[in-house]
């Protein structure tokens, strides 16, 4: 009877960006009855979450709000135990190194090993859509469609035995890749838009921002109802 | 236009996007604006029109545009003209939110109304507001703006930001109300924070506390010096 119970909360962080967005995608993917979804503004809120959803939007003003709500060690504690997808500006919080910061550089979680920038295409007018080959995905011979938004680029990786192995996910097609002026070759890391490392999920484009929930699907079936990591 | 060079010193001088303002219809300030690297364009009221009749083609351009709307015919002739997010007019430079208000609500009781109309009644109502019929039952169905929708021109403080999100804005535009305050570092932060938090009344309070003197809020009528910038438009 009591079904509510069973379901795994997921929040979203929503102190600034495309967080509604996200909201929307997980209440129409097929496994929404098997999740509680909630946004998340304060450390209590957070404490109610099974796993949490960092949204595209401008990564310093969520780093700022989320320290002066008081939700920065909150979240980095959250990060050593439970699941968290960043998008865009939040694959920049979960990094564990960012290039391109304001003076002072900026707070980061560092939930996944890898070397990130910021605005790594260029600004507004720079952005642009991407057909992606995603293997992990249902119907994965459909390509899914990237919307890169002054994104970020991974410039490196950094396994460790001590931490899970890291997974790339998804790839930029080399037609696809805006300036390839940047690149060092075809396994240049600033192709690499998609990285899983542990129960941790990092796109540096917007899933939400399409209609294809196939992402958010993964994520809640790979990272957060299995409970088995790899 | 401001001089382009002040423009490209804040663009590296920070790292959040950055938007500046054209005069109405002054589509070659805009071809500047695109060419300088600018992350968005705001086609404004604030600064003197540069056209009567016409307001820029915003479809000739790939960076997104912001305009003035006070009420939802303005805002979806906008959104024709190719605007990407739509802003409240308000009263700008005045630090008084009235006007803003009045126009938000003007906004989203027409959303409301159209929501629940017949298409027929669409199409009468889309001619009364002369607004662009698609564009009307897009917002009918959505009951919402189909962009995104800011309130700006007059917010003066936290409370002011809180009360426009809590109307149904998405986000807030503050400009003299921060600079012409007393503190306008700490004033900005609690601004913005109130933003995040504008449902939450414990939070609104301790980021009100201490924030120094407000900007002096202006009386709106038809005396203003320079007239009313929100009739600007067309």
């Amino acid at each position: 009877m009591n079904q509510t119970q069973d379901r795994r909360g997921v929040g979203i962080l929503a102190l600034q960006g495309a967080f509604i967005e996200h909201q929307t995608a997980l209440q129409r993917i097929p496994s929404a009855r098997k999740i509680n979804v909630s946004l998340v503004r304060t450390p209590a809120d957070l404490a109610k979450c099974d796993a949490l959803i960092i949204p595209g939007g401008e990564s310093t003003t969520i780093a700022l709000l989320a320290k002066l709500a008081g939700l920065l060690e909150p979240l980095r504690q959250f990060s050593k135990t439970k699941p968290i997808w960043g998008t865009c500006a939040g694959a920049i919080l979960l990094a564990q190194v960012v290039e391109n910061t304001k003076q002072g550089g900026q707070e980061l979680l560092g939930g996944i090993s890898v070397t990130v920038a910021r605005n790594g295409w260029g600004s507004q007018v720079e952005s642009f859509e991407a057909p992606l080959t995603v293997t992990v995905l249902e119907d994965s011979e459909k390509p899914f469609t990237g919307v890169f938004i002054r994104a970020p680029v991974v410039l490196a990786l950094h396994p460790s035995p001590d931490a899970p192995p890291i997974q790339i996910v998804a790839r930029l097609p080399p037609e696809a890749v805006p300036s390839t002026r940047l690149l060092t070759g075809l396994e240049d890391p600033r192709t690499i838009v998609a990285v899983r490392q542990g129960k941790h999920l990092l796109t540096t484009f917007h899933p939400e921002l399409t209609k294809d929930g196939r992402f958010h699907e993964y994520f809640v079936q790979n990272c957060i109802l299995s409970s088995h990591s790899i | 236009m401001s001089d382009p060079a002040m423009i490209k010193s804040i663009v590296d001088a920070v790292t959040i996007p950055v938007m500046a303002k054209v005069r109405i219809g002054h589509f070659v300030e805009a071809q500047i604006l695109q060419v300088i690297g600018v992350d968005y364009i705001d086609e404004s009221e604030v600064l003197t029109p540069a056209d009567e009749e016409h307001h820029i083609n915003k479809h000739n351009f790939k960076v997104p545009f912001v305009c003035g709307a006070r009420n939802l015919g303005e805002a979806l002739r906008r959104i024709s003209e190719g605007a990407a997010f739509i802003r409240t007019k308000g009263e700008a430079g005045t630090g008084n939110v009235v006007e803003a208000v009045r126009h938000q609500r003007a906004v989203m009781a027409e959303v409301r109304k159209a929501s629940v109309m017949s298409e027929e009644e669409l199409y009468a109502y889309a001619k009364e507001i002369q607004a662009p019929f698609h564009l009307l039952k897009e917002t009918a169905r959505l009951k919402r703006l189909p962009v995104v929708n800011f309130a700006a021109g007059g917010i003066a403080s936290p409370a002011d930001a809180a009360l426009m999100m809590q109307l149904g804005c998405d986000g807030v535009f503050v400009g003299s109300g921060i600079f012409h305050s007393g503190n306008p570092a700490k004033r900005a932060r609690a601004i913005v924070q109130a933003v995040t938090h504008y449902n939450n009344p414990k939070v609104l309070a301790e980021v009100s506390e201490d924030l120094g003197a407000p900007m002096v809020g202006l009386t709106i009528d038809t005396n203003m010096k320079g007239g009313r910038l929100a009739e600007r438009g067309w």
